[in-house]
């Protein structure tokens, strides 16, 4: 073997600019010279190559709370000048008592129309 | 840097605290700073924790925000401040270091691949992307905290080289060989597990 040691080095410092494909002509063609007669740095490019692909998988999303939780974040720490119009508004209707007189209405008016309503149609003369 | 209109608007809106906006922008740009603040500190929920902080700390100092750069680079460099601050902290903190490493965070979520998608893929394949992922963060974690962000920045967030100089003030030149080295490093280390 002829190559010098600081060769390998040398082609092996751009192989980033080489992957990046920002290499001039020039260089990328003494890279490519070089590789075509060294397996070692074949085989450091193949294995910078498998690296860089698997770093390409570690995308992750933000948890289905994310912005809630933001929300209430901002909330609690405005002391409810931001985003509490939903919160409070949620907390200020009773929806228990809603329920409740929507059962009296229907009552009423089934009791009404059932059987009141002959009487109180009925005018006095 | 000239932003778009649409963009401008968005921040005129933002500086006015309307709530809309805002929930467009977390809408926008919130898995990107999830995942950045994530492979930085290798934690999901101390991740779910700092990302909440970014945008709750965007909403806050929106006015400090000039237009110089662009506002996603701006938004990101929030992020990355926020998790070297955590990091650190968590570093000076010695005896909390199993939080840390007892849970993987592959195996409390899996959030954006697989089920989500519409298909529940084969068990064995989410347990080896589950180890797949946990080897590769490990890795991550032994890069020194600037070559970690950014490869994070670069191979897992695909930013440019000029998104990459704005968020961390680094000149081209320096992006490019630390890149280059941490690159290597995570290289070597890997495959000195392979072995
Ligand atoms: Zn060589």
């Amino acid at each position: 073997m002829t190559t010098p040691t600081d060769t390998h080095g040398r082609v092996q410092d751009s192989f980033s600019a080489y992957l990046d494909g920002e290499l001039a002509a020039p260089d990328k063609a003494l890279v490519e010279q070089h590789l075509a007669a060294c397996l070692q740095c074949r085989t450091h490019l193949e294995q910078l190559r498998r690296t860089l692909g698997s770093l390409g998988s570690l995308k992750r999303k933000a948890p289905p709370t994310f912005l809630p939780d933001i929300q209430r974040q901002i909330f609690t720490r405005s002391s409810g000048r931001f985003f509490g119009q939903r919160w409070r508004l949620f907390g200020k209707i009773p929806f228990e008592w809603l329920s409740m007189a929507m059962i009296v209405a229907m009552l009423a008016y089934y009791i009404l129309t059932q059987h009141g309503a002959p009487t109180s149609v009925s005018p006095t003369p | 840097m000239t932003a778009s209109l649409s963009e401008r608007l968005l921040l005129a809106r933002l500086r006015n605290r309307e709530e809309a906006a805002f929930n467009e922008v977390v809408r926008l740009h919130g898995d990107k700073v999830f995942n950045l603040v994530l492979r930085m500190v290798g934690n999901r929920s101390e991740a779910e924790d700092i990302a909440q902080e970014v945008f709750v700390t965007l909403f806050k100092s929106i006015d400090t925000f000039r237009g110089e750069s662009q506002f996603t680079t701006w938004l990101l460099r929030i992020a990355a401040n926020h998790s070297k601050n955590r990091i650190k902290y968590l570093s000076r903190r010695p005896t909390d270091r199993e939080g840390l490493d007892a849970m993987p965070e592959s195996v409390l979520a899996d959030h954006g691949r697989g089920p989500m998608h519409g298909h529940v893929r084969a068990p064995d394949a989410v347990l080896e992307s589950a180890q797949v992922d946990d080897m590769m963060q490990k890795a991550i974690s032994t890069l020194a905290e600037d070559h970690r962000l950014l490869l994070v920045l670069r191979d897992i967030e695909e930013l440019s080289y000029e998104e990459i100089c704005e968020i961390t003030g680094l000149p081209d030149g320096t992006v490019k060989s630390r890149l280059h080295r941490a690159r290597m490093a995570l290289k070597e280390y890997l495959e000195d597990k392979r072995e």
